[in-house]
């Protein structure tokens, strides 16, 4: 059981770094959301796992409503891009400056 | 190590690593769109079917679409983009900082899955039935506030679309 657990985790963690470099290294906006999409199936993967180990379907609840909170944040996510973009022209994130000084 | 699992870590990490190398954002998602397949195969592996369906329904059905189409409507062909950010700095830090996550994930989470005890599967588990009885009876304020976050995501939408802001 243990060994079934532990591989689910590596796979889980290496996952999510590979969504963090992707996400502090990429300079294209809809790229570094996508990196954000795979780090959030990386944590319920996690979940996933945890719940069959534990033999508790409330990992797999919540799994769900790590759903229902990804295709929030996909739709309003997309919106603020789409909006950005009218006025700047670009998805590249070093243009976004308006909030620097 | 089972083969079924090697087979789909195998494409899932390709994928994943496919999605932050790739040049263009289209064929990154098509990685990513490998990496959903991927995990819903391990999903069903876990005991898990309706995850596994929801997830080529939602993430493979839903949000990507989604993605490839804010991706065909911004992109303009006269813009080059390059892969990675061009500060070197950038590029070293955010690597340094990614790996020392990973580490330290796998570390701190392998330890609580020593702490966690592994109990035997019950009778009928992952069943969709037994799921929704935990919807609708244990979490079923947890179920409602999540509908509350979806209506707010969707007023947010269309204000975002229709308004000049």
């Amino acid at each position: 059981m243990g060994a079934i657990m532990d591989q689910y985790v590596i796979l889980s963690c290496l996952l999510f770094g590979i969504g963090a470099i992707g996400f502090l290294t990429r300079r294209n906006a809809l790229i570094l959301f996508m990196s954000v999409e795979l780090m959030l199936n990386a944590i319920n993967l996690m979940l996933v796992s945890f719940s069959h180990q534990r033999a508790d379907m409330s990992g797999q609840v919540m799994v769900l409503f790590i759903f229902a909170v990804a295709a929030a944040e996909v739709a309003v996510g997309l919106a603020i891009l789409i909006s950005l973009f009218k006025h700047i022209k670009s998805v590249d994130i070093n243009k976004f400056n308006l909030l620097k000084w | 190590m089972d083969i079924y699992f090697i087979i789909f870590a195998i494409m899932a990490l390709g994928g994943a690593l496919f999605t932050i190398t790739a040049k263009d954002a289209l064929p990154s998602a098509l990685g990513l769109l490998t990496v959903f397949i991927a995990l819903s195969a391990l999903y069903l592996h876990l005991h898990a079917p309706l995850i596994a369906i929801f997830q080529v329904t939602i993430y493979a059905g839903a949000i990507l679409v989604l993605v490839v189409f804010v991706i065909m409507l911004l992109m303009t062909p006269d813009e080059k983009l390059e892969a990675a950010q061009k500060n070197m700095a950038y590029r070293i830090m955010g690597a340094v900082l990614g790996a020392y996550l990973t580490a330290l994930t796998v570390v701190g989470v392998k330890g609580i899955s020593e702490l966690i005890s592994a109990n035997e599967l019950p009778e009928g588990f992952g069943h969709p039935g037994l799921l929704g009885d935990l919807f609708f009876k244990k979490y079923l304020l947890h179920f409602e506030m999540a509908s509350v976050l979806l209506l707010v995501a969707l007023i947010a939408g269309i204000y975002l679309a229709k308004k000049r802001i």
